[in-house]
């Protein structure tokens, strides 16, 4: 009887591993494919499984074995840095990584440099203060133009209102390079109109309830916005919803970020304004083909740009 | 004692396993490499580890951790000297652990009730510190304390190894310990046989809020940066290593050795997991199950005795 607990420990581990080992990918079919690693921010959302997909389908194409992990939360930058630690220990030959942190995953990139596993970025530049504190070696950056995005969604914003309007801001994760910047390009673009005021601007850190709640509260602060600018689309989603909520559909003007399905959705039914369209699947494809020009020798641009577009009910 | 030989038998199975599996795992590197992934959660164990004992419990944790980690980084970053930010980081998170004490012990709330107030202040308190933001770049004599290494041994595991060993003595050979476990077996007793239920309690959750400060010192050496938002669920790993290793959440019983053991089983796991190139989703489908088993046995184990 004493030996029951290890026996037993032993059994719940070993079928978990053999459940999990039964989850492994083909490593077989892929045996000599040099192995790409791709850590995403997180798995569980639409524009990072686009991201994926387009990584995956290039990674066909190149004849590379790709493997795709994500922490279990976006914020958190320690696990990112784990899977990366981890990772580098398979013998992977270049690593793509949307930083969770633009400045907490340089300890994970020295990392990568130090065991001369290329490093590409895509989506979230890494600061540049980290960059040279650090040494950082990055081949190549790939993302969307936030700050320009955010020109786009204020200078339309401005161009429906008349150059009039109250307008609150939803913001990302604080401190995070991808929001801060769409924020700038936002404000930068609507300072020249005198009629537009931010009334409120608040972090709802991308996430769909949390823009429901936060936008919730600013209308009971500012029952007089009739704008609404949101970094991301799941958080313009979230807010949406208080509106309709507040019985206020249509009398608010919202433009998001990312243009997921269900934002074009709400936009053709009038519910939304507009979204700046990112390109993750571009960006996944992109990252991966320059793993493999790097991987080849070849040389790649330090800072490739995916091209935004704005969509609209009236194109 | 002998629970601790099973935890330890599901350890080693697990590696063994893990060996089979994949060539990258049993590799000097790769299991430094685990050591210093599990040294956070280790630490901020040995705090739970004692309050558990107790008869208590501590949510707050993750979020004291956030807050020492920007105790500590304001400090570093507006040019008090190293050894004074250390101790202010240290400072905070006791001072956070003896308020969760004594609303515990003189406001007599329950200790999950205090501890989530907590968890709640101290984060919003972090994020307020810092406005939101990380705080970053220090200097490279501060981030030694987690990126140096001594005899090939990352400076994180060493650490590890020495809250441990003073920590075991605390618990197992002082008379705080002796009444750590007394107030959980029996806190009536323990105070008709005279000791200070009071004082002994507050002081476990100084215990619990000074190691997640020291937690908090590796995690913000190993980022180069402390973030409010750090620490986020870190008490769920934490109770989760402290229950795997054997402590009952009933207080009265457990061992630092079983606490360690629980966080190395969950450490190896991740990053087995992670060898094998398993999905994220999957590694808390597992994680759960293994936590799940783990106080299975606990409890069918005290049904038996």
């Amino acid at each position: 009887m004493r030996r029951l607990p290890g026996l037993v420990i032993v059994g719940v581990l070993a079928s978990a591993l053999g459940l999990a080992a039964c989850n492994r990918e083909k490593p077989a079919q892929t045996g000599g494919a040099p192995k790409v690693a791709f850590v995403m921010k997180t798995l569980n959302h639409p524009f990072f499984l686009d991201m994926q997909n387009g990584a995956v389908q290039a990674a066909d194409k190149a004849g590379l074995q790709l493997v795709v992990q994500a922490a279990e939360r976006e914020i958190d930058v320690e696990k990112q840095m784990q899977i990366i630690e981890n990772l580098l220990q398979t013998g992977i030959k270049a690593l793509i990584v949307t930083p969770s942190g633009s400045r907490e995953i340089a300890s994970a990139i020295v990392k990568a440099n130090r065991a001369g596993v290329p490093v590409i970025v895509v989506d979230t530049r890494v600061d540049p203060k980290a960059i040279a504190d650090n040494n950082l070696k990055i081949e190549s950056f790939i993302g969307s133009d936030n700050y320009e995005g955010g020109r786009m969604a204020g200078d339309y914003l401005a161009k429906i209102a008349g150059g009039k309007a109250r307008v609150a801001v939803l913001e990302g994760i604080p401190g995070h390079e991808t929001g801060d910047s769409r924020l700038r390009g936002f404000r930068d673009a609507i300072q020249p109109h005198p009629g537009m005021t931010i009334v409120a601007s608040q972090p709802a850190n991308w996430e769909r309830d949390q823009g429901f709640t936060v936008f919730q509260n600013m209308l009971q602060a500012h029952p007089d916005i009739d704008a609404l600018f949101a970094c991301s689309d799941l958080m313009a989603l979230g807010a949406i919803e208080a509106i309709a909520a507040a019985g206020r559909t249509k009398s608010i003007r919202v433009v998001g970020f990312d243009a997921l399905d269900d934002a074009r959705k709400a936009i053709a039914a009038g519910t939304m304004e507009a979204s700046v369209a990112q390109s993750p699947r571009d960006m996944g494809r992109i990252a991966v083909e320059s793993a493999a020009k790097v991987l080849h020798g070849e040389a790649v641009p330090p800072d490739q740009k995916v091209p935004l577009a704005l969509v609209t009910r009236t194109p | 004692m002998t629970r601790q030989l099973g935890t330890f038998a599901g350890l080693l199975a697990l590696c063994v396993v893990l060996w089979a599996a994949t060539p990258h795992f049993l590799t000097v590197s790769n299991l430094l490499n685990v050591l210093e992934q599990t040294s956070i959660n280790a630490i901020v164990a040995v705090g739970m580890t004692f309050v558990i004992i107790s008869g208590g419990i501590d949510l707050s944790v993750g979020s004291v951790l956030a807050l020492a980690g920007i105790a500590l980084a304001s400090g570093l970053a507006s040019g008090v000297p190293a050894p004074a930010s250390l101790a202010l980081a240290l400072a905070t998170g006791t001072a956070c652990g003896l308020v969760n004490g004594t609303l515990i012990t003189f406001g007599r709330l329950p200790p999950f009730i205090a501890t989530l107030g907590m968890m709640s202040v101290a984060r919003g308190a972090a994020l307020m510190v810092a406005e939101g933001r990380p705080i970053s770049g220090f200097t490279e004599g501060f981030r030694a304390l987690a990126t140096s290494r001594w005899l090939m041994v990352p400076a994180p595991v060493i650490l590890t190894a020495v809250v441990y060993v003073v920590a075991h003595f605390v618990l197992a050979h002082t008379v705080f310990g002796r009444a750590t476990y007394a107030i959980g077996g029996n806190e009536e007793a323990a105070r008709l046989s005279g000791v200070s239920v009071r004082f002994h309690k507050t002081a476990v959750y100084g215990v619990a809020g000074l190691t997640s400060a020291i937690a908090a010192i590796l995690l913000t050496a190993r980022l180069n940066s402390a973030q409010p938002t750090a620490g986020t669920m870190y008490e769920l790993d934490a109770i989760a290593a402290t229950v795997i290793g054997g402590t009952s959440l009933l207080g009265g019983e457990g061992t630092l050795a079983g606490a360690l053991i629980g966080a190395l089983i969950m450490g190896v796991l991740r990053n087995g997991l992670n060898l094998l190139n398993v999905s994220s989703f999957f590694q808390q489908v597992v994680i759960g199950a293994v936590i799940i088993g783990a106080v299975l046995i606990d409890m069918s184990l005290k049904r038996r005795r």
